[in-house]
């Protein structure tokens, strides 16, 4: 068992003792006459123990969370520390060799031309009348194009040439003796960033007993330093948090006299408590706007926001580098939007009447034992996972869309469908707009109806003429929810919809939406840095704004509504 | 309400018009009724769907195979230590097994084909058997392995449509050169010749309508896909013209090909593939599938086995089908319940592949999603309830929590794996950061049903806690908060159930990788790599072979068990602690 295990159980243990000195001072205090007591034994006890435990389980939680990256940052930073005289012999070698020198000078110099171009263009597009160039525009477009291109290999070469003095410089110190931090160091600091990370975990892997992704001599010279670095912090946390639960003890052990406030110190942690937690939402909306926020600035300093908004070409998939020019991927995202608003109209054309007819149906209509057994069986389809609808329209409803228009006429129709899609959400969504309609038909105050029957109207004449109208803001928003609850909904569409980003109003062609591709551009690889990665963020803020907009303006609309009835 | 005739009048209006208008009513009535039988009724769809495809998954066809455990080939250092056992040849023990079966086969393809009834990786199943057992080295031991999974929907009657035709006559079979001459004393291939007639009738129909749709088509089109329109009309035409040309001039005979379906004269031991049926009805040419068959005479005991699935349509060859029938007839095919679909992770070859990794890492983030979102979220809807004053900071709260929850839960995925991953440094795939997420996911769930259930307990118990001098606190965890419990339980559970069915921000941060080792359940197997139920379903479900469908369905009614079980929970703490005041 780890020593932090053992250490938390010691904090159990101690936290436990604390709670019965706690009381057992407290009830000897006023040799049992517990009246005399300000607060119960029990919030004596409770007061300890919490002093006792708290602050030792925070700093272990701490060290949960944080401990792996400590290790990781004192390892890189010792490796980095053992290895400064083979860098220092690197970067001379490098200063010395004229074939580096040389890439990187032009590279350099190419950069500047870019930057220069650029300034160019930039000064190009913003004139106005006759200084207009649009030509001029298109050629140094062209020229910037090709000094990128340039500029791209001659960094290569550099980054070549740089690698096999690299490689030169380690195997001299190795054939010179040194030792293997050094080499390890020197592998470390040489590897370009994402194998640093590597490197690192492999190392970690190793000095843990695990399976490591490759093992080598420096791999094991690094992961005896984490090891060493691990038991430090290990112990010093272990040592602090012992000192920690036994210095609250002590000090609140020596605070329970008969007058002692305790109750109202434990509530108010409590209450802290309390707080802290229902501060959590707000941090979870914070942590949401800023991640997203942050992700999606970064994408557009590459891609402006009027081309990601109303370009009409989305076709991100192709890997890119900012450094590569001529390949870039587009990032018109209305398709997208479009598909999303097929999809979600298609569902809304399936979800609303059936929906609404069966909570007017429900509420006016049925006795009390259909509706007790048809309610139930109308929230199973709201149970259901989305993944499973998924599987429902692709082996299901696809093929049988399919083969009804094939069989109607039509060629090529595709399994993946924004029809087949459209309808297998529409039917997720039947649940969520009747339970909403019923709840609002309800609070329609029984007066109204009665007033109406009172007039001759029929139940039907009732429903359509006064209910309805009554009802119809609340049942407004509930259709707003549902369609920010389409609009957001994903695998039903990731499985159900396919993946071509086609700008059309065909319903039996397949189209993609906003979550589809936020899907596709996360899973598998992904480099952070890259446009195609971050373009993801930036479907996700606007997937975002446009549900919180629906939301909130729907929430408004069925308060409102709420309140005049109440 | 004084001129009678004008009331009458109106009378007569009004029931001039009532037919109309119960007619109008009935219609509204029946739409209704409508609308909620066909809700009920997609949702029987669904389920029947799901039920036919995922049902055949839990039985698997097993082949019982007696394996000797040659001990040169299991144990090659010959010291029956682990390191010398794993090292063993496990395969060809198996290959061996199976070629004892069919000693005829012996060309390379051939034996491809054979090694090809049960996929490879049973080797190291024999391998663990063996270590769990070392005794069965030098023994003949039975071992049973699930046959390949296209041959397990075969043998379920999922792949292919085929049928069995009894016979009249007596059947000569005698060499023919390298065919076979096949003669039976009744008309018995009759019927088959009609029926392939009867197919390539069909197909060339079916062709002729293909070239004139690609006429039409070429006609709308223009320049040079108008010409290619048209190339592939006339190469339709040519084919169907081919197939009646050869209808017509073979005097009847048919030569049967890998478009047609295939024919297989069985008789004890012996199959035997038609290649071509006589006019006569009585003879046909064939060739030998299995033993030896080029003389037999008066045969009376044969059967026809006809597979209207024709080769070049499906997955499995006839030579496939003809030893898996072979074996199924000297009693080496079982069928079982399907125990690897429980025992075994995630895995390549369908018929191994099994959701015991997904349900522990369900599990695990399971596990995760009630430490924390049912603690905060009470907490949370205590403050908001009992505590908050009203102030613009808890009216932020209350929108923010609203909103919250009709955030789609992708976004939840992105803050994962902005948040988690890349600014904390927590691992890919991992159950801890997919229950994080879900964590924060179902937390405006459980907070907003908590809240419900402490609003319904009557102020007057409160009032009557602090009457007798309890404080705040006290009234609120002593008496509210118990009161309170059944619902914020039931709702919790709901939340929960919602949490385990999500699959979207798990695919965010990783969750959806092919993960061949159950993840421990303990507390290091938070930061294994792991999968769940439902992104099992999404990964099967995405399967290029097609025992992945049934198992994808199998999976679903996993899930759906469990989450009927958890729903079933909720009804029965509902309706068993439900108070009403």
């Amino acid at each position: 068992m780890s020593v932090i295990a053992i250490v938390a159980l010691m904090v159990i243990v101690m936290l436990a003792g604390g709670f019965y000195v706690g009381r057992a001072r407290a009830i000897g205090a006023v040799n049992g006459n517990t009246v005399r007591l300000h607060s119960l034994p029990n919030y004596h006890g409770y007061y300890v123990a919490i002093w006792t435990g708290l602050p030792a389980f925070l700093l272990l939680a701490a060290y949960g969370i944080f401990g792996g990256q400590a290790v990781e940052r004192l390892t890189f930073s010792e490796l980095q520390r053992e290895a400064g005289t083979l860098n220092a012999s690197l970067e001379e070698r490098l200063l010395s060799d004229a074939e580096y020198e040389e890439f990187r000078g032009a590279a350099l110099q190419l950069r500047e031309r870019v930057n220069a171009i650029g300034d160019d263009m930039q000064r190009l597009r913003s004139a106005r009348g006759e200084e207009r160039d649009p030509a001029r525009l298109e050629q140094l477009q062209q020229e910037q194009r090709e000094a990128l291109n340039s500029a791209t290999a001659a960094e290569e070469a550099a980054i070549a040439r740089r690698a096999e003095l690299v490689a030169a410089v380690g195997s001299e110190a190795e054939a010179a003796g040194a030792s293997m931090r050094q080499l390890a160091g020197f592998e470390l600091v040489q590897a370009p960033r994402e194998q640093r990370q590597l490197f690192l975990s492999d190392a970690m892997q190793i000095a843990n007993g695990a399976l490591s992704s490759r093992e080598s001599a420096e791999l094991n010279a690094a992961a005896r330093i984490v090891a060493r670095y691990q038991d430090r912090i290990r112990y010093f946390v272990a040592v602090l948090a012992l000192a920690f639960a036994a210095g609250g003890l002590l000090r609140t052990r020596g605070q329970v006299v008969p007058d002692f406030r305790a109750r109202n110190h434990v509530e108010r942690l409590i209450t802290g408590l309390l707080l802290l937690s229902s501060v959590l939402a707000i941090l979870t909306t914070v942590g949401i706007v800023f991640s997203l926020l942050f992700e999606s600035i970064r994408f557009f300093s590459t891609v402006p926001v009027s081309e990601f908004l109303f370009g009409l070409q989305w076709s991100p998939q192709i890997a890119l580098r900012a450094d590569q020019v001529g390949q870039s991927g587009a990032f018109g995202a209305v398709p997208l939007f479009a598909g999303t608003a097929l999809i979600t109209l298609i569902a809304m054309a399936v979800a609303v009447p059936i929906g609404l007819l069966s909570a007017i149906y429900l509420s006016e209509y049925a006795g009390p034992r259909f509706r007790a057994t048809a309610k139930p069986v109308l929230e199973i389809l709201a149970g259901i996972p989305t993944v499973v609808y998924g599987f429902f329209a692709l082996l299901t409803v696809g093929p049988a869309i399919r083969g009804l228009f094939t069989w109607l006429g039509f060629d090529d129709v595709v399994t993946q469908s924004a029809l087949s899609a459209g309808l297998v959400m529409g039917v997720m969504i039947i649940p969520f707009i009747s339970s909403l309609s019923d709840d609002v038909i309800n609070s329609v105050p029984q007066t109204l109806r009665d007033g109406s029957y009172a007039m001759g109207a029929t139940r039907s004449e009732t429903i359509t003429r006064v209910v309805m109208p009554a009802a119809l803001p609340g049942i407004v928003g509930a259709i707003l929810l549902a369609v920010s609850r389409a609009v957001g909904e994903t695998m039903i569409v990731v499985m159900a919809a396919g993946q071509g980003a086609n700008l059309t109003a065909n319903p039996l062609e397949s189209v993609t939406t906003i979550t589809v591709q936020i899907v596709m551009l996360l899973t598998g690889d992904q480099e952070f840095d890259s446009p195609k990665t971050l373009s993801a963020f930036a479907l996700g803020l606007v997937l975002f704004v446009i549900t919180l907009i629906m939301n909130v303006i729907a929430l408004r609309v069925v308060q409102r509504y709420r309140e005049k009835y109440d | 309400m004084t001129d009678t005739s004008d009331t009458t009048s109106i009378r007569d209006a009004v029931s001039r018009q009532l037919p109309r208008r119960y007619r109008a009513e009935l219609r509204f009535r029946a739409a209704g009724l409508a609308a909620v039988a066909s809700a009920v009724g997609i949702l029987v769809i669904l389920l029947i769907s799901i039920l036919s495809q995922g049902l055949p998954a839990f039985t698997v066809n097993q082949l019982v195979l007696p394996v000797h455990l040659d001990r040169s080939m299991v144990d090659p250092e010959g010291d029956a230590s682990e390191a010398s056992l794993r090292r063993g040849a496990y395969s060809r023990v198996l290959q061996d097994a199976i070629r004892a079966e069919f000693p005829e086969v012996t060309a390379r393809r051939d034996l491809r084909n054979l090694f090809g009834l049960y996929t490879p990786l049973n080797a190291t199943r024999l391998m663990d058997a063996v270590l769990a057992d070392p005794s069965l080295v030098g023994e003949t031991y039975t071992f049973r392995m699930p046959i390949a999974d296209d041959l397990d929907l075969y043998l379920k009657g999922r792949l292919v449509e085929d049928r069995t035709l009894a016979t009249g006559g007596l059947l000569t079979i005698s060499a023919d050169g390298d065919a076979l001459a096949l003669n039976s004393s009744a008309p018995d291939f009759e019927s088959l010749v009609e029926d392939a007639m009867a197919t390539m009738r069909a197909e060339a129909t079916a062709l002729d309508a293909r070239a004139a749709r690609a006429r039409n088509l070429a006609a709308e089109l223009e320049g040079s896909d108008a010409e290619d329109a048209l190339y592939e009309a006339g190469r339709l035409s040519a084919q169907a013209q081919a197939l009646r040309e050869e209808l017509a001039e073979n005097d009847g005979r048919i030569e049967l090909n890998r478009d047609l379906p295939t024919i297989l004269v069985e008789l004890s031991g012996v199959a035997v593939r038609l290649t071509a049926l006589g006019a006569d009805g009585r003879t046909a040419s064939g060739e030998a599938m299995l033993g030896d068959a080029s003389d037999i005479s008066g045969a009376s005991d044969w059967t026809l086995y006809v597979i209207d699935t024709p080769e070049s349509r499906r997955r499995v060859s006839d030579q496939a089908i003809v030893w898996t029938r072979a074996l199924e007839a000297r009693g080496l095919v079982r069928t079982d319940f399907n125990t690897y679909l429980f025992t075994n992770a995630d895995s390549r070859e369908p018929e191994l592949a099994g959701v015991k990794g997904a349900l522990f890492g369900s599990i695990l983030t399971m596990l995760i999603v009630i430490c924390l979102s049912v603690p905060v979220g009470v907490f949370t809807a205590i403050y908001l309830e009992e505590y908050a004053p009203k102030n613009r900071l808890t009216d932020f709260i209350e929108v923010n929590i609203n909103n919250l929850a009709a955030v789609p839960s992708i976004v939840f995925g992105l803050l994962g794996l902005a948040v988690f991953i890349n600014a904390f440094g927590l691992p890919r795939s991992a159950p801890l950061v997919g229950g994080l997420v879900l964590s924060l996911m179902t937390l405006p769930t459980v907070i907003i049903a908590s809240r419900a259930a402490l609003k319904a307990v009557p102020q007057s118990i409160r009032q009557a806690a602090l009457a007798v001098g309890a404080s705040k606190t006290q009234s609120v965890f002593h008496h509210v908060l118990p009161l309170a419990a059944p619902g914020i339980l039931t709702g919790s559970i709901i939340g929960l159930a919602q949490a385990l069915g999500e699959t979207a921000p798990l695919l965010m941060i990783g969750m959806v990788a092919f993960i061949a080792d159950a993840p421990t359940l303990g507390l290091e197997g938070l930061t294994q790599p792991a999968t769940v139920m439902p992104v099992q379903v999404f990964l099967w479900s995405d399967g290029a072979e097609r025992a992945f469908e049934a198992r994808t369905a199998a999976a679903i009614l996993v899930l759906l068990a469990l989450m009927i079980g958890f729903n079933a929970l909720a009804i029965y703490l509902r309706r068993r602690f439900e108070r009403r005041w």
